[in-house]
């Protein structure tokens, strides 16, 4: 187990490099704009500055390969630069707006398995019922209704009916649990049933898969009840694939966070993502891309070794 | 002809979703004699004194804030959703069979260097990515287009990659590599038709994703240019700031996004279900063992490797 964690390790880094370098030639693409922008951001600080001058100061007058090592040698020293518009080096913006993101993306995921795994297990039980079968097309409607779309008739309906609109005002959950829940949980929830259309259906499957292996008819034969065949032999192999699932659903969660954090106000680093690309806040948007990608890596990691925790059958390559 | 009846008498509900495409497609190519209020001259008529009123008779849908009317509007969208739909697709399909069968097929250094960055970039968010470039490139259809397939594509490779690895292993690539076909022969002759079920379906599963991610960029505001009628951009550019006084303005073209989404993921399952190459005898249906121990009787008993 410790060597396959070592070698996951050491197969990070070259994928890591290489995240490093489509990231930094993707900001570099657009060399022109990122100048425009620091030009025009010192000239209305009342600091005559030219192209040249900001192109000096973005180190852009070096030839590229050196400009990726001199930023490289930045990030190992955990210097990410500092933002063009606030006046704040970009990893004390991202530490301040991690932790909402995670909060969001967390209460989404729980939320989303929440309805999956019940209503997974209830169709595979009941094939091809009625009720089955409105599941399922209930989950490929999740799945297809755009979250921007149901997140504004949120916003439009309940306070043309009710008067009522979700706190827009960010208030952290230590501070106050409740009105940071009041905040949160809308768009969790709207995020969380996008996600679950399609882990009922992963769900489903699986469960359906496992029910047809030769000891769960073994299970029947013996005459255990439907219930402890569902949740003990069957739905725990069937979370296994559900778990490995997790880490390619994240990433797509993410993508929803981005749209959910604008449209509910909430402060975390989807919504900074947008508005700093809105500036041409480069080196906001370039740290922010950075964070995402290392996360997304980070967690697709952990899931392979609690992949392997869970079930000991897997052999490890 | 043959695929259409099986879709239409063993997956219904993929065929219902098939009917809402060519719906959606004969909207798009005749919205010039169906819309009530065609374009002139490529922009939309606008009564004015009848802006954001709700539906009436001469609007069906009512009227956004420039008094153009919805319904026409939303016609002309349908051409947008569907010319993007169909260009993205296509090409990234294309995408991502250009890059997983090289991959594959020329194998060595090439594949373990190339197959770094597509992990590297598969763990960027994809729209993260998409904003970047459309950031990068500017408000457009060809813009949105490029932005769309690319890194859908490259995501798209890995799939088409491990199946065109199965097929390298077969005997009759290696009977190819021994007759002396060069590695683009071997790409078009053998692995790209063995692997043919694996592309369609993939064709038919992305058109989903797709038209959820272009409404999602045009309703970012970084999609088509403003003038250019689309569904998400309806929502954001009126639905969001009128919202009070006219909701019907984000709920008409919601519905439109949903229903042609819910009708490509339909009819792409459908597609799935009668391609599934593990149903079918597609992807390794060729015994390869046998006819590699063939090869090696030729050759003298000298095992084949590479």
């Amino acid at each position: 187990m410790g060597k396959y964690i070592a070698k996951r390790l050491l197969l990070l880094i070259p994928a890591l490099i290489a995240v490093l370098i489509i990231v930094f030639a993707l900001m570099r693409m657009t060399p022109g704009s990122a100048v425009d922008a620091l030009v025009y951001k010192l000239t209305s600080a009342g600091i005559p500055a030219d192209r040249a001058s900001a192109e000096a100061m973005l180190g852009m007058d070096k030839p590229a390969v050196e400009q990726f090592f001199i930023w490289f040698g930045d990030l190992l020293r955990g210097d990410m630069g500092n933002s063009f518009f606030q006046s704040e080096s970009v990893w004390n913006i991202i530490k301040t707006r991690m932790p909402v993101t995670l909060e969001l993306g967390i209460m989404t995921l729980l939320i989303s398995l929440c309805i999956s795994i019940p209503c997974g297990l209830y169709c595979a039980a009941r094939q091809d019922s009625v009720s089955d079968y409105s599941i399922r097309v209930v989950g490929v409607v999740m799945m297809s209704v755009p979250v921007f779309w149901i997140a504004t008739l949120v916003l439009i309906y309940p306070a043309l009916w009710w008067q009522y609109a979700p706190p827009t005002h960010y208030i952290s959950f230590i501070e106050s649990p409740a009105e940071n829940l009041r905040m949160f949980l809308p768009p969790a929830i709207l995020g969380a049933l996008m996600q679950a259309g399609m882990e009922l259906r992963m769900v489903r499957t699986v469960v359906l898969e496992t029910m047809r292996q030769d000891y769960i008819r073994t299970a029947w034969a013996k005459g255990v009840g439907e219930r402890t065949i569902l949740f003990k032999h069957s739905l725990r192999n069937a979370m296994i694939p559900v778990v490995t699932g997790i880490g390619g659903a994240l990433s797509m969660m993410i993508g929803g966070s981005v749209i959910l954090e604008n449209m509910f106000n909430i402060p975390g680093m989807g919504a900074q993502v947008v508005n700093s690309l809105d500036n041409r806040d480069y080196p906001v948007v370039q740290g922010c891309v950075l964070i995402f990608a290392l996360f997304i890596m980070i967690v697709n990691l952990v899931v392979d070794i609690a992949y392997k925790w869970i079930d000991p059958r897997v052999e490890l390559k | 002809m043959n695929f259409l009846k099986t879709l239409f008498k063993k997956k219904p509900i993929g065929g219902a979703g098939l009917v809402i495409l060519v719906f959606f497609v004969i909207l798009a190519i005749a919205s010039d004699w169906i819309a009530p209020y065609p374009m002139v001259n490529g922009v939309m008529q606008s009564d004015v004194i009848n802006s954001l009123s709700p539906s009436t008779p001469e609007h069906l849908f009512g009227t956004d804030s420039l008094g153009r009317d919805v319904l026409s509007y939303m016609i002309y969208g349908a051409r947008t959703s569907v010319i993007l739909g169909i260009t993205c697709t296509v090409l990234t399909t294309i995408v991502s069979v250009v890059i997983g069968v090289s991959s594959a097929v020329i194998g060595g250094k090439f594949d373990l260097i190339l197959q770094r960055f597509v992990d590297g970039w598969t763990c960027i968010p994809g729209i993260l990515l998409l904003l970047i470039i459309m950031g990068m490139l500017g408000n457009g259809i060809l813009q949105l287009i490029f932005a769309i397939s690319i890194p859908m594509g490259i995501a798209g490779s890995r799939m088409i990659r491990s199946a065109a690895i199965s097929v390298k292993d077969s005997g009759y690539m290696k009977m190819s590599s021994i007759l002396g076909a060069p590695s683009w022969w071997k790409m078009i002759k053998h692995v790209v038709p063995n692997i043919m079920p694996l592309i369609l379906m993939g064709l038919a599963g992305s058109l989903g994703g797709i038209i959820l991610m272009e409404a999602s960029m045009n309703f970012l505001g970084y999609g088509v240019e403003p003038g250019t009628p689309s569904w998400g951009y309806l929502i954001t550019d009126q639905g969001r700031s009128y919202m009070y006084q006219a909701p019907w303005l984000a709920v008409y073209p919601g519905i439109a996004i949903s229903l042609m989404v819910f009708a490509s993921a339909m009819f792409g399952d459908a597609v799935r279900d009668i391609l599934d190459p593990r149903l079918k005898g597609g992807v390794g249906s060729y015994s390869s063992e046998k006819i590699e121990k063939q090869v090696a009787r030729m050759l003298g008993g000298r095992a084949l490797i590479k």
